[in-house]
């Protein structure tokens, strides 16, 4: 899955990141486990690459952010969707199955067949 | 090594006091986390491995620097038409200040004040026109997605509209106060004073705030260009 680690999953960043908050709250750090933990590993995003979607996604208003102290004693900065941010999931996520099924009509059919 | 990365990365976010430290406490938080899950008994080896997952800094900086211009530059298109409303505002107040105070209408140098007038008239409404149109631009640039880099020619083509807003509205404000000082010079209560002097006040503040807001913006831009 080498061709998936690079334009292709940034094209796809932004959903990618909706999606890992979308089972509740969490910090940067943990965006990017649930990332390879969804995606069974597939996904090898250069980590430092999730922030600046963070906060982009924060700046359209579909996520939120909290700063709170970590058991550790450090500051965390713990993201959430935004209503805005589960509404533009869910739409993203309805348009990204249209398009699966269409890529896997296209890709399922033989040479053959189509040619007929 | 890793709080030296931290910095290193929040550094190029300068230009923001606190959007560099922010990102610094939020990159150092990720990536000790990152080298206590490293599987070696190496302090040092674990976060070398850290930071080399963490990607490239100037491109992470340049993105974040990217999005936070972005935000100013819509705040900043907010901001500046507030800016003229207010100084709408304060105009209106002096100019019905006159009619109820009955002030009479400038006879001497009248040519002098009809022709300050039509100035002032067509830079308040250029002022307007320009930060109106800057405003519909900002709102709709979203912030670089997905890797780009800080478009430039938007950011240029935006601060060039704040700053035609800006100087449209330096000149209006000019105008306004030779028109003032005009009636002013010619008044013979003093008490009567109090109104033009301070909607003037007000006018000029507006102005050097918006010049302020601009310049901070135009600073922004050529930093955060920087930042990669």
């Amino acid at each position: 899955m080498r061709g998936m680690e690079g334009e292709m999953l940034k094209g796809h960043l932004d959903l990618i990141v909706l999606a890992a908050l979308s089972p509740g709250p969490a910090h940067g750090y943990a965006v990017i486990e649930e990332i390879r933990r969804r995606s069974a590993n597939r996904f090898n995003l250069a980590e430092g690459t999730v922030y600046p979607a963070l906060h982009r996604l924060e700046e359209s208003g579909l996520l939120s952010s909290r700063w709170l102290v970590a058991d550790n004693g450090r500051r965390r900065r713990v993201y959430a969707l935004t209503r805005r941010g589960m509404r533009s999931l869910a739409q993203q996520r309805a348009v990204w199955d249209e398009f699966a099924i269409a890529i896997g009509g296209l890709l399922g059919a033989s040479p053959r067949a189509s040619a007929t | 090594m890793i709080p030296e990365f931290a910095e290193a990365l929040a550094g190029r976010l300068g230009f923001d006091r606190s959007l560099s430290r922010a990102v610094r406490q939020e990159v150092e938080d990720h990536l000790w986390e990152a080298a206590a899950a490293e599987l070696t008994d190496d302090p040092l080896e674990a976060q070398r491995r850290a930071i080399a997952k963490f990607g490239d800094p100037r491109a992470i900086a340049r993105e974040i620097a990217a999005v936070a211009l972005a935000r100013s530059a819509r705040r900043l298109g907010v901001a500046a038409m507030l800016v003229i409303a207010i100084v709408f505002i304060a105009m209106k107040a002096r100019l019905t200040w006159y009619a109820m105070a009955h002030w009479p209408p400038l006879d001497r140098m009248a040519w002098l004040g009809a022709w300050v007038a039509s100035i002032d008239r067509y830079a308040f409404w250029s002022a307007v026109c320009a930060s109106v149109v800057g405003w519909l631009y900002v709102s709709r640039q979203r912030a670089p997605a997905n890797g780009c880099v800080v478009d430039g020619r938007r950011v240029r083509r935006f601060l060039i509209l704040c700053w035609g807003a800006t100087s449209a509205l330096i000149a209006s404000v000019l105008s306004d106060g030779v028109l003032t000082s005009l009636r002013l010079a010619f008044a013979a209560d003093l008490a009567d004073w109090s109104i033009p002097i301070v909607s003037m006040v007000i006018e000029i503040g507006c102005a050097i705030a918006l010049v302020v807001c601009v310049r901070g913006i135009a600073r922004r831009a050529t930093y955060g260009a920087q930042a990669g």
